[in-house]
């Protein structure tokens, strides 16, 4: 008979006998089987009587006794229990108002930033796949044989789509597509503008939502359609239809009429543009241009196929066309051409040159999304340990419905029940909060134009609902199955403990400090490198001057001279390009050797009127001859790369002419503090046609003269957008740039850190509240302060220390490549960032508790001692 | 014979719920019919027998007498009825007049 306690007929086979055996015959049946079970477990052993026991079980299952019956019984009262779960749910929620405050706050500021996540990577990933005619898309591309192997390109040349109607079936429609950004002229206000050049068909494959006007409008050649924000910015609230601009390409003004605006695109469209422009209105595409010209004019072609239509057949009658591309251009042989599915275009970015997408920015998108998943791990944390810890309050809740007869899945449930209660609320309030508060910060800092769209985006249901279904599980499987496996003996008889100083509160704790010092070290350090790169020495002196554009050649001469006879201009230079911007990259040799290096062309005076500091040599002396035209200044760095010693004993070899370094400069920051600085040469010229024009002016005039110099600029140059700033601005866009990541992670440090702090002071007085008794007596017999916060800092801070060690070794590896990455120079993870945020968190620590050790020194023991 | 209609089995079982008189069950039947007769039956039948003789009206059955190996689950005791004790008698009744009816064996050598 001893046996009978340890053994159990197999579960399964029980369990599949409950399942299938109509109730009225179910106890008997049972009985008899399991009265054998222990009769053959006696005489025969384990392994027989369970064999049997199944043996009964499927012999059992017959037709009189199947009736489903656990099945049927539910289905009556299914709707029934879970309105109960619910309302139980909803009543524990009501009841726990400050934890449940806590938990839902914490996993909505969290569904807030993972929802800014996806919404970015979505944007970059599900761009233009809300085309309706997306699975006929197909985009013609070439493979041709380059000096490194095979290189694919996503555009064909200009005259192969005039061949498409004649050699290729199944093709519904064509269009080109070309890029330009010409300059637009409307009410004496000029733009330059992204212009997609497309044929009318474009409108028939693509389809848009028109705000005003009919998708038809491009096939007037005089016609444009605007998108909704370029219609707004040239016409405000002026209806746009009819209106006229001109467009300025190769110098050739052409007026247009405004056909039609589309609907605002969101950011979702594949192709980025201000507006659509018939194809026939390019100078370019006029018929008198020669058959070369035409043939090595690249652009984006894309075709509509018909409906279930062979691929494979169309690229193989792509071959025609590709032997007719050969004979016609022989120096551009194609190797092969294909097609790439438009929903394809975004997976085969980098492997395709002059693609319709050619950057993905996997940097930003995994900043964002290590953001979004930090802030909700740490708020699933909060959740699991409050909720752990509430159900203490429950454990007589628990005992009762366990001895009542409630399953270990029906508790199971009733706990995942009132997670997903709190859960949905929190996605709601996430959307409310990413709608309202996150997204619009986010597009500004960004300036990205992300939007919720509940209504035409079904990813993002998708999204919400999955997100919903996993913090469910996450947050409630944990305690749900660890609160459930209590024994209702023990939790009655007082037995039973939370443990509220259980080894898996204190991980889970540890990892959200760890997490905390992580975003911490890393917006410190984003803002100390921000700050030392805003008091950075540049290498020149970017005071009182001005840069001006020169668009057209012909106005460089009369510009400059005017410019110089302006009173506050001191002096005046020319350059190819400017510092502060990209600089033309040329191949440099010494000797056998050859280097990429920056080379500015500039008139003689340029590096003297930018105040570059002169180290060794000697400036550019425009009296000599020699200076301008074989001479060359270079910087430190372009030294100290190559390894050589001024002055150098060779000459050096740029573009087959020979020139010698007459001096070295300084090292100064033509480019933003992203970039490293590289090796640079300045030749002077003679009086050559330059770029860009430097207005050296009298100290402090440099703003007050803007809107002279641009007066000049205009008088001068009949068309053209003027491009004028001040040399101290150059780096405006980037420092913006900088400073928009740097709210971005200081943000979601300061989030970090309140999810952290509510978590910590949810478990702090939860745990007070539970042990205020113990606290109390420990008064009575004459506990001091010291003692009683030692008793409690205690544990917290061996947390903290744990996750010092963890974060801060974590932080200078991950955190100072993460610096790398955005700036070629930074602070470094030193002792600053990492000192100041584990300070930060061991104040936040020490105030929750003595916040709390305030409470029992408030209490008096007398009232809590007694009151029961 | 009319009405009657007893299967091999359900005779057996008809006939062992009678001798085991308030204590026949499932297993104890199938115990009681092993140890009688040395036949072993399969549970499953004699439950299917036993409930198709109480349909028949020959058993009647009430729950009592849980027990620890059962888990704590009654058993459904059966008993015989008024017509289930004649349905025996009958059989019985048939059964000797046919035996009576058999002719002597070995010592009737009139034909031989």
């Amino acid at each position: 008979m001893d046996k009978k306690r340890h053994y159990y007929p197999p579960k399964l086979a029980d369990r599949f006998l409950e399942f299938y055996c109509v109730p009225e015959r179910l106890e008997q049946i049972q009985g008899d089987a399991y009265e054998i079970f222990y009769l053959d477990l006696e005489e025969k052993g384990l392994t027989y009587a369970r064999l049997r026991f199944i043996f009964h079980v499927f012999s059992f299952f017959k037709w009189s006794n199947i009736g489903f019956s656990k099945f049927m019984h539910q289905r009556n009262n299914t709707g029934v229990m879970i309105r109960s779960y619910f309302k139980i749910g909803w009543r524990n929620i009501l009841k726990q108002k400050g934890t449940t405050f806590i938990s839902v706050f914490g996993l909505s500021c969290a569904v807030g930033c993972c929802i800014v996540a996806y919404l970015f990577i979505a944007n970059i990933w599900f761009k233009g796949l809300n085309q309706p005619n997306k699975d006929e898309l197909y985009q013609l591309v070439y493979t041709a044989e380059e000096a490194d192997g095979l290189v694919t390109y996503g555009t064909v040349a200009q005259p192969i789509s005039e061949l498409i109607p004649n050699n290729l079936n199944q093709v519904k429609d064509h269009t080109r597509i070309m890029m330009e950004f010409p300059l637009l002229i409307q009410n004496n206000e000029s733009f330059y503008q992204r212009t997609l050049y497309v044929d009318p068909s474009y409108m028939d494959m693509f389809k848009y939502r028109m705000e005003y006007g009919y998708p038809g409008a491009l096939r007037e050649a005089d016609q444009v359609i605007l998108t909704h924000q370029l219609s707004e910015k040239l016409f405000g609230d002026k209806h746009p239809i009819g209106q006229e601009l001109s467009l300025v390409v190769d110098g050739e003004e052409k007026l247009f009429k405004v056909g039609g605006v589309l609907e605002d695109l969101k950011d979702m469209d594949m192709f980025n543009f201000d507006l659509l422009v018939n194809f026939e209105s390019h100078p370019g595409a006029a018929n008198d241009a020669s058959l070369k010209d035409a043939w090595s004019k690249e652009l984006w072609t894309f075709i509509q196929v018909e409906e279930g239509a062979d691929i494979s057949r169309i690229e193989s009658d792509l071959g025609e066309i590709t032997k007719i591309q050969n004979q016609v251009d022989p120096e551009n042989p194609y190797v092969k051409m294909g097609l790439i599915a438009y929903p394809d275009i975004i997976y085969n970015v980098g492997k395709i040159e002059k693609g319709v997408r050619d950057f993905l920015g996997i940097g930003p998108q995994i900043l964002l999304g290590t953001i979004g998943l930090f802030i909700l791990l740490l708020a699933v944390f909060n959740y699991i340990n409050l909720s752990v810890l509430m159900a203490s309050k429950r454990l007589k809740e628990i005992g009762v419905r366990k001895v009542i007869g409630s399953k270990r899945s029906q508790l199971i449930f009733q706990f995942l029940s009132e997670n997903l209660l709190v859960c949905f609320f929190a996605i709601f309030l996430g959307c409310m909060m990413a709608g309202f508060i996150f997204l619009p910060g986010f597009n500004d800092i960004a300036s990205k134009n992300l939007q919720i769209d509940l209504f035409r985006d079904k990813n993002i249901w998708i999204f919400l609902g999955a997100l919903l279904l996993a913090v469910t599980l996450i947050t409630g499987l944990y305690p749900a199955s660890y609160l459930s496996s209590f024994k209702p003996i023990s939790i009655l008889k007082g037995n039973q403990k939370i443990g509220s100083k259980s080894v898996f509160t204190s991980v889970l704790l540890s990892f959200q400090f760890t997490l905390a010092i992580i975003s911490m070290v890393a917006a410190i350090a984003f803002v100390q490198t921000n700050y030392i790169n805003a008091n950075r020495d540049w290498g020149y002196s970017s005071a009182d001057k001005i840069i001006v554009n020169v668009p057209d050649s012909k106005d460089y001469v009369p510009l400059r001279n005017k410019l110089s006879a302006l009173s506050s201009v001191v002096e005046v230079s020319g350059s190819q390009d400017y510092v502060g911007n990209w600089i033309t990259e040329k191949e440099v040799e010494f000797g056998d050797e050859k280097y990429s290096i920056n080379f500015l062309n500039a008139e003689s005076n340029y590096p003297e009127l930018l105040d570059l500091e002169l180290k060794q040599g000697r400036m550019f002396n425009s009296d000599l001859i020699t200076d301008t035209q074989e001479s060359l200044l270079v910087n430190q760095t372009f030294l100290d790369q190559f390894g050589l010693v001024f002055p150098l004993d060779q000459t050096v070899k740029i573009d087959s002419a020979n020139y010698h370094v007459i001096g070295v400069v300084e090292d100064f920051h033509t480019e933003f503090f992203k970039n490293a600085i590289e090796p640079m040469a300045i030749s002077a010229s003679p009086d050559s046609v330059f770029n860009y024009l430097t207005l050296k002016m009298n100290p402090g005039s440099a703003e007050g003269s803007m809107d002279a110099v641009k007066k000049i600029w205009h008088e001068t140059v009949p068309m053209g957008l003027f491009e004028g700033k001040l040399q101290t601005e150059v780096f405006e866009r980037e420092i913006a740039d900088a400073n928009g990541v740097s709210k971005l992670i200081s943000f979601s440090a300061t989030l970090s850190v309140i999810l952290a702090l509510l978590g910590l002071f949810g478990l702090v007085s939860l745990n007070m509240t539970a042990h205020i008794k113990d606290y109390c007596v420990r008064k009575v017999f004459g506990a001091d302060i010291g003692d009683l916060s030692k008793k409690l800092l205690k544990r917290y801070l061996i947390i903290w220390g744990i996750a010092a060690l963890i974060g801060g070794i974590f932080s200078i590896y991950f955190i100072s490549s993460f610096l790398d990455s955005f700036f070629a120079f930074n602070s470094g993870v030193g002792i600053i960032p990492i000192g100041f945020a584990l300070v930060i968190l061991l104040i936040v620590i020490i105030g929750t508790v003595s916040s709390q050790i305030w409470k029992v020194i408030k209490a008096n023991p007398a009232v809590i001692l007694k009151s029961e | 014979m009319k009405g009657y209609h007893l299967g091999e089995l359900e005779e057996l079982v008809l006939l062992i719920v009678g001798i085991l008189n308030q204590e026949a069950y499932g297993v104890s039947v199938a115990e009681e019919i092993k140890s009688q007769t040395g036949r072993k039956v399969n549970i499953s039948a004699i439950h299917t027998v036993l409930n198709r003789l109480e349909e028949k009206g020959f058993l009647k059955s009430h729950m009592g007498g849980a027990t620890e190996e059962r888990g704590g689950r009654r058993k459904r005791l059966f008993s015989l009825s008024a017509s289930g004790r004649a349905a025996i008698n009958e059989v019985k009744l048939v059964r000797n007049r046919l035996y009576d009816q058999l002719p002597p064996l070995a010592l009737d050598f009139s034909n031989g």
